[in-house]
C-alpha cells in the first residue's frame, strides 16, 4: 500500500528535483542576495536596502530601461506589421508558397549569435553592404552601429527579421481560422480589398495579434545577444538593454548583490507590463 | 503482473541513477593524487606543450614531491573558471596563468598564499626582478601574493614598406610624426568619397579591457609609467591623461583611425587596409603564418607626447603565479615554482611559447641572446620589457577601466565631451567609486 502511494512521487521527483534545484533555489537565492553585498569569493554582507536605494539614483540602469522600451516601440509595430503583411502575401495561392514559407522561417532557427555576427558584417560602415547599396544610389552612408541615434533602430532591424519568420506561422494559423464566406459575403456587397482586410481580417485576429505583442514584448524585454555582441551596449550607452546592463553588473563586476537586485526589480516591470496586457486581451474578449 | 513489477523497478532504477549522476556532478572533481600538488596552466597548445615538459622534468627529479599537471578547464574565460574554481573550494594548488589585476581581490578574500611568508621567496624574487617591479606586485595589506612570470609588452607594429612608400623613413615616434605620417597614408583608394585605408586601428568597443591596447599604454607611455589609482584614490587626472585623450581623439576627428570595428574582417594589419596597430608579440607567430609574400613589420615604442622626456614604458600584460591556499604544502609548491621559472626554463618558455619571461636585463643576459640572434623582433620587446608596468593595486580595477572607457568613448570616439572634461568626470566616478567601497 505504502508502495503505491510512494510510486507516483517517485516517478516525479526527478522534475521535482530538478525545479528546486535549478528554479525555486535559485529565486530565492537572488531574492536574499538582493539585501547584501556580494562579490563571489569574499563572504556575503548585509546591506538592507542599499542595493535597492543605489538602483533609483542608477542613470545607466534607467537609461538601459528606456533603451529597452525604444527597441519594444521599434520592434513590435515593425515585426507586427512584416510578418501580418508576409502572412497575408503567404496565405494567398501564389508560386512556391512552400518555399517561402520555409525561407521566411528559416532565421528563427538559426543561431542568434550567427545571425548577429553576420548582420555585424551588413551594417559595417566601410565595408558593409547596406552602405555599398546606398553609396551606389547616391545617398550617404549610414553609422548602422557606430551612430548612438541609429544603433538601437539597426539592432531592432535585425530582430524582426530574424523573428519574423516565428510571427508569420502564428498569422497564417490565425488567417486560416476566418470563415471564407465572410469574404464572399463582403464581396457581394462590394467590398474593396482593404474594406475586407480592415473589416474582417482585422478584427477576426485580433487575438492572434494580442498573441504577438505579449510574446514579442516578452522576447524584447530579454534582449541580451544582439548589443552583446554587435555594439557590447554602445555607442554611448545606446544600445545598453536592461538585461546586458544586469548581466555586465553581475559577471563583469561581480556585483551579485546589485545585479540580482536590478534583476528583481525588471521582473516585477516585465510581471506587470504582461498584466496590463493581459487586462487587455480579457477585456477584448 | 510479472512484467508490470519488472517495469516499475526499472523505472526506479533509472530515476535513482538520474539523481546519482545529479549528486555526483555536485562533487569536487579536483580530486590529487595521494600527495601530489595540482597545478594548472593555460590552455592554449604552447603553453600546455610547456607545462608538461616543465612537469615531467621536475617528477624525474622529485618522485616525494609530485606535481599534476591539467590545463585551465575550458571556459568563456580562465578568468571565470578561476573564480568558479575558488567558490566551489576546487582551485589548484599552483596557477600560472593569473592576470595581475584580479590578484588584489583573491587576496582582500584570503584564498591566496602570501608568498613572502615562504623560506626564500624574498631572496629569490630580488634577484629576479627590479624593486620597481617588486613594489609593483605587493598588495595593499604588504604582503606578495604573486610571482612575475611572463609579459607581453603592447608596442607599436609597423609595416616598413607601407611607410617607405608615403616617405616615411622614421617610424612616428611622437604624437606630431603620427599625425604627419597619418595624414599621408590615409586614402579613399576606392574613390567613392570616403576614407578606407587609415594609419592605425584600435577597437571602439566600451569594454573595460579594450583599453590595455589603446589608452592605457598610452598612458604610461606620456607618463614614464605613472599610476591610474594610488592608495584608493584616482591619479590620472593629469596632463599626461589629457594628452593621451586629445591624441586618439584628433586620430578619429581627422579619420586617421577608423569609426567601424575590423576585427571581423580578414586581418587589416596584413591587408594594408592600416599600417600600424598597437599590439604584443603574440602577433609575430600569426603575422609570420599569414603574411602575404612582400609584407615586412617591425615594432617600436609606443607614440608619446612631442614634448616627452625619458624612456618610454608600455603596459606589459603580465601574467604571474599564484599559489592557493588550498594547498596542503606551500613550500613544496614554492620549490616547483622556482624550478620552473628557473633560467633554463625561463628560455624554454620563451622558445615554445614566444612569450617572454618577466626578468631583469633579459636582453642581455648571455643564456638568451641565441634565442634573440635567431628571433630579432624578440629582441626588441625584450628591450621594451625593461620599462613596462602592470596593472595598478586595487580590487576594483575592472571597474576603474570602465569608468575611464565610458569617458573615453564621449570624449576620442564621439568628441562630445573635451579631453580635460572627460579625464576629470573618470576620476572623479572613480573617486566614489572607492568611497563606495569603503562605506
Amino acid at each position: 500500500m505504502l508502495k503505491k502511494q510512494l510510486t507516483p512521487y517517485l516517478l516525479v521527483s526527478p522534475y521535482l528535483l530538478h525545479l528546486a534545484v535549478f528554479v525555486a533555489f535559485p529565486v530565492v537565492f537572488s531574492i536574499v542576495l538582493t539585501f547584501h553585498k556580494w562579490n563571489i569569493i569574499s563572504p556575503m554582507e548585509y546591506v538592507g536596502l542599499t542595493n535597492y536605494v543605489r538602483l533609483f539614483k542608477d542613470a545607466t540602469f534607467l537609461k538601459s530601461l528606456i533603451n529597452t522600451c525604444i527597441f519594444l516601440a521599434i520592434h513590435i509595430p515593425l515585426q507586427i506589421i512584416v510578418a501580418l503583411f508576409l502572412a497575408e502575401v503567404l496565405n494567398q495561392k501564389i508560386k512556391f508558397r512552400g518555399f517561402f514559407r520555409a525561407a521566411f522561417f528559416l532565421p528563427v532557427i538559426v543561431s542568434g549569435v550567427v545571425v548577429t555576427i553576420l548582420w555585424q558584417q551588413l551594417f559595417g560602415y566601410d565595408s558593409g553592404m547596406f552602405n555599398r547599396l546606398l553609396v551606389t544610389i547616391g545617398l550617404d552612408k549610414i553609422g548602422w552601429l557606430t551612430d548612438p541615434n541609429v544603433a538601437m533602430t539597426s539592432i531592432a532591424l535585425m530582430a524582426t527579421w530574424k523573428n519574423v519568420g516565428l510571427y508569420i506561422v502564428l498569422f497564417l494559423v490565425g488567417l486560416q481560422t476566418v470563415p471564407a464566406h465572410y469574404y464572399e459575403a463582403a464581396e457581394l456587397e462590394g467590398a474593396t480589398h482593404t474594406q475586407k482586410f480592415f473589416k474582417i481580417t482585422l478584427p477576426m485576429i485580433n487575438p492572434t495579434i494580442f498573441m504577438v505583442v505579449i510574446l514579442s514584448t516578452i522576447g524584447g524585454f530579454s534582449l541580451f545577444i544582439e548589443p552583446y555582441i554587435m555594439t557590447g551596449g554602445g555607442p554611448l550607452n545606446s544600445t545598453i538593454s536592461a538585461v546586458l546592463y544586469i548581466y555586465k553588473q553581475g559577471f563583469f563586476y561581480y556585483h551579485m548583490g546589485y545585479s540580482a537586485t536590478l534583476g528583481f526589480f525588471f521582473a516585477m516591470i516585465i510581471l506587470l507590463v504582461v498584466m496590463i496586457q493581459k487586462r487587455f486581451v480579457e477585456k477584448d474578449k | 503482473m510479472k512484467r508490470s513489477y519488472y517495469y516499475k523497478n526499472i523505472i526506479l532504477l533509472i530515476i535513482l541513477a538520474v539523481i546519482l549522476i545529479a549528486l555526483n556532478s555536485c562533487g569536487n572533481k579536483n580530486e590529487r593524487k595521494g600527495d601530489s600538488l595540482i597545478y594548472w596552466s593555460s590552455n592554449n597548445t604552447q603553453e600546455i606543450e610547456f607545462a608538461n615538459y616543465i612537469t615531467e622534468g621536475w617528477n624525474k627529479n622529485n618522485p616525494q614531491q609530485k606535481v599534476t599537471f591539467q590545463p585551465v578547464p575550458e571556459g568563456q574565460s580562465s578568468e571565470e573558471i578561476i573564480l568558479a574554481a575558488v567558490v566551489g573550494n576546487t582551485t589548484p594548488d599552483i596557477y600560472s596563468n593569473m592576470w595581475q589585476g584580479d590578484v588584489e581581490a583573491y587576496a582582500e578574500s584570503g584564498v591566496l598564499v602570501a608568498l613572502d611568508t615562504l623560506a626564500g621567496f624574498l631572496d629569490f624574487i630580488s634577484t629576479r626582478c627590479d624593486s620597481s617591479v617588486i613594489t609593483e606586485i605587493t598588495s595593499e595589506d604588504g604582503h606578495i601574493y604573486q610571482i612575475p612570470w611572463k609579459i607581453n609588452p603592447i608596442m607599436l607594429m609597423y609595416n616598413i614598406n607601407s611607410l617607405k612608400d608615403i616617405g616615411v623613413n622614421k617610424v612616428p615616434s611622437n604624437y606630431g610624426e603620427f599625425f604627419s605620417a597619418s595624414a599621408k597614408y590615409q586614402k579613399d583608394t576606392d574613390g567613392d568619397g570616403y576614407i578606407d585605408r587609415w594609419f592605425g586601428y584600435s577597437e571602439v568597443l566600451v569594454t573595460w579591457w579594450q583599453r590595455f591596447f589603446d589608452f592605457y599604454p598610452l598612458y604610461l607611455a606620456a607618463s614614464n609609467g605613472a599610476n591610474l589609482v594610488k592608495n584608493n584614490k584616482a591619479v590620472f587626472n593629469n596632463e599626461y591623461a589629457v594628452q593621451v585623450f586629445k591624441f586618439l581623439r584628433e586620430m578619429y576627428e581627422k579619420k586617421y583611425f577608423p569609426m567601424e570595428r575590423l576585427s571581423a574582417r580578414q586581418d587589416p594589419f596584413l591587408t594594408e587596409v592600416i599600417s600600424t596597430r598597437f599590439t604584443g608579440p603574440w602577433e609575430i607567430i600569426h603575422a609570420e603564418k599569414y603574411k602575404p609574400k612582400g609584407l615586412e613589420y617591425s615594432f617600436a615604442p609606443m607614440p608619446v607626447p612631442n614634448n616627452h622626456v625619458g624612456p618610454v614604458y608600455t603596459y606589459g600584460d603580465p601574467k604571474n603565479i599564484v599559489i592557493f591556499n588550498t594547498c596542503p604544502n606551500p613550500q613544496s609548491a614554492w620549490e616547483f615554482i622556482k624550478y620552473m621559472i628557473e633560467e633554463k626554463n625561463d628560455l624554454k618558455l620563451l622558445e615554445m611559447t614566444m612569450q617572454l619571461p618577466r626578468r631583469k636585463h633579459i636582453e642581455i643576459n648571455p643564456i638568451f641572446q641565441e634565442f634573440f640572434k635567431s628571433n630579432p623582433k624578440m629582441k626588441i620587446f625584450a628591450e621594451q620589457g625593461n620599462y613596462v608596468r602592470g596593472t595598478d593595486t586595487a580590487p576594483v580595477l575592472k571597474e576603474v577601466f570602465d569608468l575611464i572607457s565610458q569617458e573615453y568613448e564621449a570624449c576620442v570616439i564621439y568628441g562630445i565631451k573635451t579631453p580635460e572634461e572627460a579625464v576629470a568626470a573618470a576620476a572623479e566616478a572613480v573617486d566614489l567609486l572607492f568611497i563606495d567601497k569603503a562605506k
